[in-house]
């Protein structure tokens, strides 16, 4: 397993007459937690669509650990094993939180069409079994006991987490967060890094991460990739991103100063 | 007065089983079918057709029905729900498909056209109503909480984040629509054999409006919601004996109202199960006793 | 024959366009398929009815009226029917179940009050025609083209021209950022809804009076989300154009194949457009922002 996991070639959307993407390259190696960040408007989310399919590419190639994706039905590239959070949160709000969970698990579950019609006992042990996976992944976040509520009558920020579970729950080899942290104050967003940290190291899982609260990125991302105006800035290692002054002038601020925060 | 009781339970009991199989496409799955007396009628056809002209057993004939509903439910499906029609689009679809099989029924020399197929022997009874009912309910339950089931609901959630977990949206809706038309087309066999006679205008968007009506009224989440609505709506008007067109006039007006202060309907996501009987009875007591 | 059949689709085309205008003036604001249409033009076409038949009042006044009428009755409808849920910012299925349940309420309420009688029009220049060069076209169709595009014309010159035309225009693009730019967007909404309901009055009468008066005729409406389709939705010049050439294509197959496959070759049609070219001739591609 010696290729990235994720690579994007000259990525291109056009939507009408609006450049919304235009020649998007990078790698991502097994692993690692990149950064993508930018003004709004960017192109960050469009890029998030262009790689689960949801947008078609108007030019350029997507491979998942060298397999191209390009082209393919969004539900197969998440079968495939790329999972994403939404922006503005996507839950399943009238279903309760571990039916959210479950639903994730299911997409791995292959018992056939009639068996379900007839509930045969190899059914009703594999629901059994999903039912306790999926309590295991609210534990990894912290929500097992929230277990039964709704989804939506669930405060903001653990609608975020249970978005997260979700997504773990697809099992994939990769993540896909989107602004895991808006709306969040600077104290909850440290709590979710750390978090996104532990997941992280648990699961092993390569994680490209949007995000505009910079000290989450500066202290997650080993590697950050700069967006505006649908193009490539600027690509590097935090250190180096902080100091771009490309970056700086478009999007940090010439004011900014080192993120001061570390996580444990 | 037996007899009479047990026509409306019977009657009840048809309309039961196909509007529960509308109950998954409508109310777990999300998607209208404005024209679902149609695949009803195709049952209905079919069943008499084959015992009537060509003596076959009653039950090949049933289970014949309901297959010929939902292959009926599969090419119509196919087309319309590959192309990812808005829900208010496939609901026009639907109008007109059930337009065309109208139009079909009327004209085709088998079925005899617009008088009718008279003489339908009675073989519906109301036991064999009871289990077929108990049957399409234990089916339509255990296809809910499934992982089948599952992806209709989140498709009906929100669909962009079901395809997110891995759903495929068209064959998740197919395989609804393909139950509904099913169950549709048996509860037309099993209507043909008791009423004993069909004709296409007794298939009209009426049926198709009563059907989607008790979804709505029994709960878009629930399976005995539904059935409950439906024995309602058919106990009712024939205990008062109200007239067809006051009836209609209630369902549009019973749709509104729900839709504007109760919308998740009699049952909400729930089924029915004893706490919530249990509950009733508390509370019939208070008001009775206290 | 062919410039006959061809002055006869323009007729009917230019009664789709004006239901298809009304249509798509709702749906460009509100992104929803107002079900509840149809029986609104309906309704238009018995107070005209009535106000000749039973008050005795001339044809224009009957006009005037069933235009007032009917935009007072479509105003009405989006207060008590629509407006609650999208304060509550209802799913579109709730809105689609609401106007069902308004469309069914209303043409059944009329079933039951008024009855199930056909009404004709009084000859008003119903059986005259206008004959030249061999080809015949009745005076009743050229009123209904001359006020049909009259209407829209008005309707358009409203758009561009006024302040309010022009703030619905941009609530057309996005309603809560005109909402942001100061535009009271109930009061817009209703307006609109007026508006869609005067344009109904009218449509409502040209089709009572070229055909007959009947508590379903709404289903016609149908016809006009086709047109809506075909010019693209979201598009009032595409409604026009969709609503013209519909009703030429259709005259077209109904006059050279057969009338009865008319209904059926128009459903397919819209099967058809929205697999192949949804955004029609020239409606604006809505992809969901995710």
């Amino acid at each position: 397993m010696s290729g990235p996991v994720l690579e994007l070639t000259g990525v291109t959307k056009l939507f009408g007459g609006i450049t919304a993407c235009k020649d998007i390259s990078f790698t991502l190696p097994k692993g690692q937690i990149m950064g993508l960040i930018g003004p709004n408007g960017a192109g960050k989310t469009t890029a998030f669509n262009l790689i689960t399919g949801v947008y078609g590419l108007t030019g350029g190639a997507v491979k998942l650990e060298g397999e191209a994706i390009t082209g393919l039905r969004p539900d197969l590239i998440v079968r495939k094993g790329i999972a994403r959070t939404f922006q503005n949160i996507r839950l399943f709000r009238n279903l309760c939180v571990l039916d959210n969970v479950i639903i994730a698990l299911d997409c791995h579950e292959t018992y056939l069409l009639a068996s379900s019609f007839l509930r045969l006992p190899s059914v009703r042990r594999r629901e059994k079994a999903v039912r306790e996976q999926a309590m295991t992944f609210l534990a990894a976040v912290g929500l097992e006991d929230k277990a039964a509520t709704r989804a939506d009558a669930m405060p903001y920020g653990l609608q975020r987490k249970l978005e997260i579970a979700r997504a773990l729950a697809l099992k994939p080899r990769l993540l896909l967060l989107d602004e895991p942290a808006a709306g969040m104050n600077p104290e909850e967003s440290l709590d979710l890094a750390r978090l996104i940290r532990k997941i992280h190291e648990d699961f092993q899982l390569t994680t490209l991460l949007i995000e505009h609260h910079m000290d989450v990125v500066m202290a997650l991302c080993e590697k950050i990739f700069v967006m505006n105006f649908g193009e490539k800035l600027a690509e590097g290692s935090a250190e180096a991103i902080q100091r771009d002054p490309d970056v700086l002038k478009a999007y940090l601020g010439e004011g900014f100063k080192r993120a001061q925060h570390t996580i444990a | 007065m037996w007899q009479y009781i047990s026509g409306v339970i019977s009657l009840g009991l048809i309309y039961v089983i196909a509007t529960v199989g509308l109950a998954v496409f409508t109310g777990f799955t999300g998607l209208f079918s404005l024209g679902h007396a149609a695949f009803f009628a195709i049952g209905a056809y079919t069943a008499a057709i084959l015992t009537y002209f060509y003596g076959y057993n009653f039950y090949l004939a049933l289970a014949l029905g309901a297959a010929a509903g939902g292959l009926v439910g599969f090419l119509i499906g196919y087309p319309t729900l590959k192309a990812k029609l808005r829900t208010d689009y496939f609901a026009i679809a639907t109008l007109g498909f059930g337009e065309a099989i109208r139009v079909l029924l009327e004209n085709l020399p088998i079925t005899q056209g617009a008088r009718g197929l008279p003489g339908i022997r009675a073989y519906t009874t109301l036991p064999v109503l009871v289990v077929c009912t108990g049957m399409v309910m234990m089916f339509a339950w255990n296809l809910i909480h499934s992982r089948h089931g599952r992806a209709s609901i989140a498709i009906r959630e929100d669909f962009v984040a079901a395809e997110m977990m891995g759903v495929n949206i068209f064959i998740g809706r197919l395989r609804s629509l393909v139950f509904s038309a099913a169950c549709a087309g048996l509860a037309g066999g099993l209507f043909a054999h008791y009423y004993c006679f069909i004709q296409p205008s007794m298939f009209s968007s009426y049926m198709s409006t009563q059907m989607t009506a008790a979804v709505v009224a029994g709960g878009m989440g629930s399976i005995s919601g539904p059935a409950i609505a439906t024995l309602i709506f058919i106990g009712i008007p024939e205990a008062l004996r109200v007239a067809n067109i006051w009836r209609l006039v209630a369902y549009g007006l019973i749709l509104v109202l729900i839709m504007i202060f109760r919308p998740q309907g009699l049952m909400g996501y729930k089924e029915l199960n004893m706490d919530m009987i249990r509950g009733w009875g508390r509370r019939i007591r208070k008001a009775v006793g206290a | 024959m062919f410039v006959q059949t061809l002055l006869t689709g323009l007729a009917i085309g230019g009664i789709y366009a004006l239901m298809a205008v009304g249509y798509s003036l709702v749906f460009s604001i509100l992104n929803f398929s107002n079900f509840a249409y149809g029986s609104i033009i309906m309704l238009g076409a018995y107070i005209s009815y009535f106000s000749m038949v039973k008050l005795g009042l001339p044809i224009g006044v009957a006009i005037v009226l069933s235009i007032l009428g009917a935009a007072l009755l479509c105003y009405l409808n989006e207060r008590l029917a629509y407006s609650p849920l999208r304060k509550r910012r209802a799913s579109s299925l709730f809105f689609m179940i609401s106007a069902m349940g308004t469309a069914i309420f209303l043409e059944n309420l009329v079933y039951a009050v008024v009855g199930a009688h056909f009404y004709a029009f009084p000859e008003v220049f119903t059986k005259s025609n206008l004959t030249y060069r061999g080809v015949s076209i009745g005076v009743l169709d050229v009123f209904a083209i001359a006020f049909s595009f009259t209407a829209i014309y008005a309707l358009h010159f409203f758009l561009q021209k006024s302040r309010t035309g022009i703030a619905i225009r941009a609530a057309s693009y996005d309603i809560q950022v005109c909402g942001l730019n100061g535009v009271n967007d109930k009061h817009l909404i209703g307006l609109v809804f007026c508006l869609a309901g005067g344009l109904a009055g009218i449509s409502g009468t040209f089709l009572g009076m070229k055909y007959i008066v009947y508590p379903t005729m709404g289903w016609i409406t149908n016809k006009a989300y086709i047109a809506a389709v075909i010019g693209g939705l979201g598009s009032l010049p595409g409604a026009v154009v969709g609503g013209i050439l519909l009703g030429v294509t259709e005259t077209f197959v109904s006059a050279y194949v057969s009338s009865v496959v008319r209904d059926v070759f128009s459903f397919s049609l819209l099967v058809l457009l929205l697999m192949v070219m949804p955004t029609g001739l020239f409606g604006r591609f809505l992809e969901e922002k995710v």
